[in-house]
């Protein structure tokens, strides 16, 4: 309490000052670099986009110039990890929630269009990569407990998994405009089979509660899609077994 | 595993699901043991600011009476720290926001009991270690600066009511005790010594010391430190010092307004007038 005269010991504040300035300097540091992700994400749904109006025959350069994007991104998640890492994980995860949700999205995507080979396998469409496999890609841990630094969380991996559903429902109209009538039915099945996931999940009143309501509808979208086909006798052959 | 849930025919993805469900259900009874706690200690918390606001004399321990009723809620503040403090360790240490809340309402208790019995400013250090003893074995639960100084906007407003009520019966500001440093230190203060030596030394010191400091002095202090913080440029905090700086600031405008009207008029007025109450009213008659 040395220099105090009146009721403030002076250096109470100073610390004060000095703690909330680092906290302002750390955040301008990640700022950058979750900005720089942020450009990358644009890439590769910008080049992935192109799915929509792409046969699946001509897929594979779409998906293959997706991947230098993606690699990209995962260059700049290895960076935000570096940092982060050294930070608790909750006091800024909320930074660039967001941005990591949209990196798993494009790559969960990607992935789906049979983007991803996994060694020892062959690509193929329709393909859910796990969080696990996710962590891999991006070379970052996953669902973290024992320790205080960067991962991706089952938070961000469901979020994202709610945009794959929005985007194949997409897909699935976009498809049959393009004339295959085979893949609305292979996204039919899917999208039933991650909604049927998530609700067995107890969500509570939060975003994901609320998105993942949503996507009943997008669900029924796709079953629209293959009821139009249905009806017309459009279906391929083999799949009603 | 899958076959446990019949209805939907087997999803290839329950399993997966399944995990996921295991640790949001952990997450969420997690979340809602800190939110309850930080109900609980909000409560407990302003329970003894209401007995504190019952003492009357600045820089001794708090009278007897006050100990008495406050120690039970001193007690369920530790109590509801130590039950959640093993779900705020580690990777989960700022996950909860939730207990913001109660770590606010708890530093203004502390630091206006610390301010009555001490008439200094607790420091940021010393309220986190006061946190981190009550959190017991599990481990320390943790005060941002944050919670702290938004808990310190709050307890300007608990000064304002103490100097308020104290001009309104005692008919003066409560000062602290004139060389308080040297005296106090030698000995512990006796209720009756300490008032006659009180009287005995505002008149014999008044020549070469300086007058003690005073609940005003103190209040205006506190307001230059806390308008000279410099909170970051965005963000839920920055808005919750705004707010809190125009109450904090009126906070001190109302003590000096009282103290205005008492120095006016307070000499017209016979002893046990309530100049604090009815300056009150008159303002808010004259606003219509």
């Amino acid at each position: 309490m040395a220099g105090q005269s009146g009721m403030v010991d002076p250096a109470i504040f100073e610390d004060l000052q000095a703690r909330v300035d680092e906290d302002t300097a750390v955040r301008d540091e990640l700022k950058d670099i979750i900005q720089a992700l942020e450009k990358h994400n644009r890439t590769i749904s910008f080049v992935l986009s192109r799915a929509h109006s792409t046969p699946v025959a001509n897929l594979s350069s779409v998906l293959i110039s997706a991947q230098d994007s993606i690699q990209n991104a995962v260059e700049t998640v290895a960076k935000l990890s570096q940092s982060a890492s050294k930070l608790p994980y909750y006091k800024f995860n909320s930074m660039w929630s967001r941005q990591v949700q949209d990196a798993i999205f494009g790559i969960l995507f990607w992935g789906w269009l049979g983007g991803y080979k996994p060694t020892g396998s062959t690509p193929k469409c329709g393909r859910l990569l796990t969080v696990e496999e996710l962590g891999e890609i991006l070379k970052v841990p996953v669902n973290l407990k024992d320790r205080d630094e960067f991962h991706l969380t089952i938070e961000e991996y469901l979020q994202a998994l709610i945009s794959l559903v929005e985007e194949l429902s997409r897909l699935a109209r976009n498809s049959v405009t393009l004339g295959d009538y085979e893949r609305p039915l292979l996204i039919n099945q899917f999208v039933k089979d991650v909604l049927a996931g998530f609700q067995i999940l107890n969500l509570k009143n939060d975003s994901l509660r609320r998105r993942s309501d949503g996507l009943k509808y997008k669900v029924k979208d796709v079953e629209d899609v293959v009821y139009d086909l249905s009806l017309r006798d459009l279906l391929p052959k083999k799949v009603e077994e | 595993m899958t076959d446990a849930k019949a209805d939907p025919p087997s999803s290839p993805y329950l399993a997966m699901f399944e995990r996921f469900r295991a640790e949001l259900d952990e997450h969420h009874d997690r979340r809602e043991r800190i939110i309850k706690a930080s109900r609980d200690i909000t409560a407990a918390s302003k329970k003894i600011i209401f007995t504190l606001q019952r003492v009357r004399n600045l820089g001794e321990p708090v009278p007897q009476f006050v100990v008495k009723s406050n120690t039970q809620y001193w007690g369920a503040i530790q109590k509801q720290y130590q039950a959640i403090s093993v779900d705020l360790q580690g990777l989960n240490r700022h996950r909860y926001r939730q207990i913001t809340g109660g770590n606010q309402e708890f530093m203004e208790a502390l630091s206006f009991q610390h301010y009555l019995e001490t008439q200094t400013l607790i420091s940021y250090d010393a309220a986190k270690a006061r946190i981190a003893a009550m959190s017991g074995e599990g481990g320390a639960v943790e005060l941002t600066p944050e919670d702290y100084v938004l808990g310190i906007f709050d307890m300007v407003g608990e000064l304002m009511r103490f100097s308020i009520t104290s001009m309104a019966t005692n008919g003066k500001l409560p000062a602290g005790r004139p060389n308080k440093d040297k005296r106090l230190k030698q000995e512990p203060p006796e209720e009756q010594a300490g008032d006659k030596m009180d009287i005995d030394e505002q008149t014999a010191i008044s020549a070469e010391a300086p007058e003690p400091r005073n609940v005003l002095n103190d209040l205006r202090e506190l307001r230059l430190r806390l308008e000279m913080f410099e909170p970051p440029q965005e963000g839920k905090f920055q808005d919750d010092v705004e707010q809190k700086m125009k109450v904090m600031r009126q906070c001190v405008d109302k003590v000096e307004k009282a103290l205005y009207s008492l120095t006016v008029r307070g000499k017209e007025r016979p002893k046990g007038w309530l100049p604090a109450a009815s300056e009150d009213k008159r303002a808010a008659v004259e606003s219509y």
